[in-house]
């Protein structure tokens, strides 16, 4: 069951009656969000002509604020996540469904270029990164979220943070001759398995690499997608080769970049609206905005239509390996200065 | 430490400190020094020239401060009567806040003026105007006599220096007078370092500001006084992204619910106006952290409406006038309330309050509501447009006063 199938009129069509049902049960389950619903003059019977008409949040209200629609007996899992933004962690309320639903959903998203079967797979990381369950770094959240799609696992890093050469040797020799999983952050992906591959002259052909995490640690390398993925095939083989974008606050809502690279997709439980940061209408194909992504998913916490602070732009809509809208991640909104009598600054002043 | 007025190379504290307290050429400072006063009037007339004025627009104010007619006023005030004199407090060590650029030439130049040596810590990150204010400071060396120069060098000095306890450790033990500002984390960094006995700190701490608005003088305003309250009130707020402690953050109209409706949506309109008419542009970080204020203002039960025009200016109806938020929310983001009387307003008062923006009131209604007041807090009202504008009396300070000593003589 694939879940890239649907088209933007469909999403349109599909989508919207669920997410207006899905505005007016968290208006009804979360009081905070009433408010703000409220303040802004949005009626409680109102309607919505369009997925792009739908109120959003700024991803960083959970950073701010705790906002849930499920009772705090129901409360089955907190996420928290410390942003790269430094304004404290985002809480994630998930109550038993939306904990379900979310698993769920991410797996039938990967399926698409995984197919139905659980493969060997490399993780572009250390074990250590999850040995401390108690406190996970975002990077660790990933990580185990998406063991879950693989077997035998092997680690390519050793507890020192060193590329451990001959245990991915070991793993090609054993599962390399049919597809198997490969999972990192992006910047890790690069530099221990691109680069560990390239000096060992590995044959990574049947690989199918998942990886995710942003190109500001690759700029002063010259590295972006494009690059990133011409190497890859070039020097080690690696031909599919799959980005996704995806926030804890939409947890299980992944966009994941089409088969022939360099573009992002909904899955159709979701949308993607770049918006101008001027007028905060939406942006048509090939200018820049702001990302505001939607999704069905999120039930027990009012974040189905989040403002990200992230730049994109859309590459296309109806017109790429997927229907729907795709678009490309161009980086982090700037963030915001303001002078004043107060230091902002914190331990200058001493 | 790096020694950015005069400039000379880099220093050592103690070193520094020896040279600020040996006996300046030409004798001692007195309080209003004439060769204080000469150096002070020639590096003013250079923040005046024209090309300065329109890159930097708080230079003009600055300029305007330290005219001499300006000068002259300001230290009669410190004329004695009877059996006392007045000298000079000591050596004055200013810590000014690293993000308005100002701040610490006002700091310096009154004290300054009322005799003192001082050493200021100027920001490293000091931007744009700081970085032409020292230039000007060392250019107006060139500007007055070989006397006076020698004098200016041997008592004042600006430096610049990365994080040290030992060096804000030496000059804290040798100040006679410490001035503190930044708000309250630079205050208690600072307050680490011990003083010496007799020696005392001035500080500045975070405070918060907000403006009152007569529905009746309002109504009784031309379309002209009406435009022009915009535009100060733009002034008061933009200038400084709304962050600085005299900006209002929050907007009382006084008086009748319909009347105050009215009043408040055609102030919203030119207000609009303005922003317009200056080009204001709001970087979409800033107005997705103003979305964010806004609706955690909303979540935590403050307002009862939100209004954006454009992102340049968000209007937040607050559910109850008495309960208003005090904190930055974001460049151009006001709380918005109605009161019947000025009476209304005083029990909301902190001593954090500051500034006081007044449109349309009589003198008489502000010196009631003040009185009114009786001390709770705030240290100045002023008209639309004013806010920004430093005076020597600045969070109830007398700043010449307390930057001299009184001795009394009797026979």
């Amino acid at each position: 069951m694939s879940v890239f199938t649907r088209s933007q009129a469909e999403r349109e069509s599909l989508l919207l009656p669920e997410l207006a049902e899905l505005t007016a049960h968290h208006r009804a389950n979360s009081a905070g969000y009433e408010r703000i619903l409220a303040s802004l003059g949005i009626a409680a019977d109102a309607s919505f002509g369009a997925i792009a008409e739908l109120p959003w949040l700024p991803v960083r209200m959970f950073k701010t604020h705790d906002l849930k629609s499920v009772p705090d007996d129901e409360v089955f899992k907190t996420l928290t996540s410390s942003g790269t933004t430094g304004a404290g962690a985002s809480r994630i309320h998930l109550d038993k469904a939306a904990a379900g639903a979310q698993t769920k959903q991410l797996g039938a998203t990967l399926q698409e270029v995984l197919g139905g079967e659980r493969l060997p797979m490399l993780m572009v990381d250390t074990i250590g990164i999850i040995k401390n369950r108690r406190s996970f770094s975002a990077r660790g959240a990933g990580v185990l979220g998406m063991a879950n799609f693989g077997r035998k696992h092997t680690y390519v890093l050793d507890e020192d943070d060193k590329p451990d050469v001959e245990a991915v040797k070991r793993f090609l020799a054993e599962y390399g001759d049919k597809p198997f999983l490969i999972f990192g952050f992006t910047f890790m992906v690069w530099q221990y398995l691109y680069e560990v591959a390239r000096e060992h002259r590995l044959d990574l052909s049947n690989g199918i690499l998942i990886h995710s995490g942003g190109w500001k640690k690759l700029i002063d390398r010259a590295v972006d997608n494009a690059e990133f993925r011409r190497r890859f095939t070039e020097d080690t083989g690696l031909h599919r080769i799959h980005n996704y974008y995806g926030m804890i606050e939409q947890i299980g809502t992944v966009f994941l970049e089409g088969p022939s690279g360099n573009s992002l997709y909904c899955p159709d439980f979701a949308d993607v609206v770049i918006r101008d940061p001027e007028t905060w209408q939406e942006q048509p194909v090939g200018r820049p905005g702001v990302i505001e992504v939607v999704s069905t998913l999120p039930r027990s916490y009012p974040g189905h239509v989040l403002l990200t602070e992230d730049l994109g732009v859309y590459q296309g809509i109806d017109d790429g390996d997927w229907p729907g809208k795709h678009f490309t991640v161009l980086g982090r909104l700037p963030k915001a200065e303001a002078r004043g009598c107060s230091d902002t600054f914190s331990g200058t002043a001493a | 430490m790096e020694q950015r007025f005069p400039a000379a190379a880099p220093i050592a504290a103690d070193t520094l400190l020896a040279q600020v307290r040996e006996e300046p050429p030409g004798g001692r400072l007195t309080v209003g020094d004439p060769r204080v006063v000469e150096f002070v009037t020639k590096f003013a007339r250079k923040l005046l020239a024209p090309a300065l004025a329109r890159r930097f627009p708080e230079l003009t104010s600055l300029g305007f401060f330290l005219r001499k007619g300006e000068l002259a006023k300001a230290l009669s005030t410190l004329e004695t009567a009877g059996t006392a004199l007045r000298f000079p407090r000591g050596l004055v060590f200013h810590v000014p806040p690293a993000n308005v650029d100002t701040i610490f030439v006002y700091s310096w130049a009154l004290s300054a003026l009322a005799g003192n040596p001082n050493v200021v810590r100027v920001s490293s990150r000091s931007a744009g105007a700081a970085e032409v204010v020292l230039e000007a400071l060392n250019s107006a060396l060139g500007d007055v006599s070989p006397e006076t120069a020698a004098t200016i060098r041997a008592t004042q000095r600006m430096v610049t220096y990365d994080r040290s306890d030992e060096i804000s450790g030496a000059l804290s033990r040798a100040a006679d007078l410490r001035v503190i500002w930044g708000g309250d984390a630079s205050v208690a960094a600072l307050r680490k370092y011990p003083l010496a006995p007799h020696a005392r700190d001035l500080t500045f701490p975070d405070r918060s500001s907000f403006a009152i608005a007569s529905v009746r003088g309002w109504q009784e305003a031309t379309p002209e006084a009406r435009l022009s309250a915009a535009e100060g009130f733009y002034n008061d707020s933009y200038w400084f992204d709304q962050a600085a402690c005299s900006s209002p953050r929050a907007v009382f109209w006084v008086g009748d619910a319909e009347g105050a409706r009215a009043a408040g949506t055609e102030f919203r309109q030119l207000l609009g106006q303005v922003l317009a008419a200056k080009h204001h542009v709001v970087e979409p970080a800033m107005a997705v952290q103003k979305r964010v204020s806004a609706y955690g203002a909303a979540i935590d039960g403050l307002v009862s409406s939100i209004r954006f025009d454009g992102n340049a200016l968000a209007t937040l109806e607050l559910a109850d006038a008495t309960v208003l938020p005090r904190e930055w929310l974001g460049a151009g983001t006001f709380a918005n309330a109605r009161v019947g009387s000025l009476d209304e307003l005083v029990s909301i008062v902190q001593r954090k309050d500051q500034t006081v923006s007044q449109f349309g009131f009589t003198a008489t209604e502000l010196t009631g509501f003040v009185t009114a007041l009786a001390g709770r807090g705030v240290d100045r009202v002023v008209p639309f447009g004013s806010a920004l504008t430093f005076a020597g009396v600045w969070d109830g300070y007398d700043l010449l006063a307390e930057f001299s000593r009184l001795v009394t003589v009797q026979a």
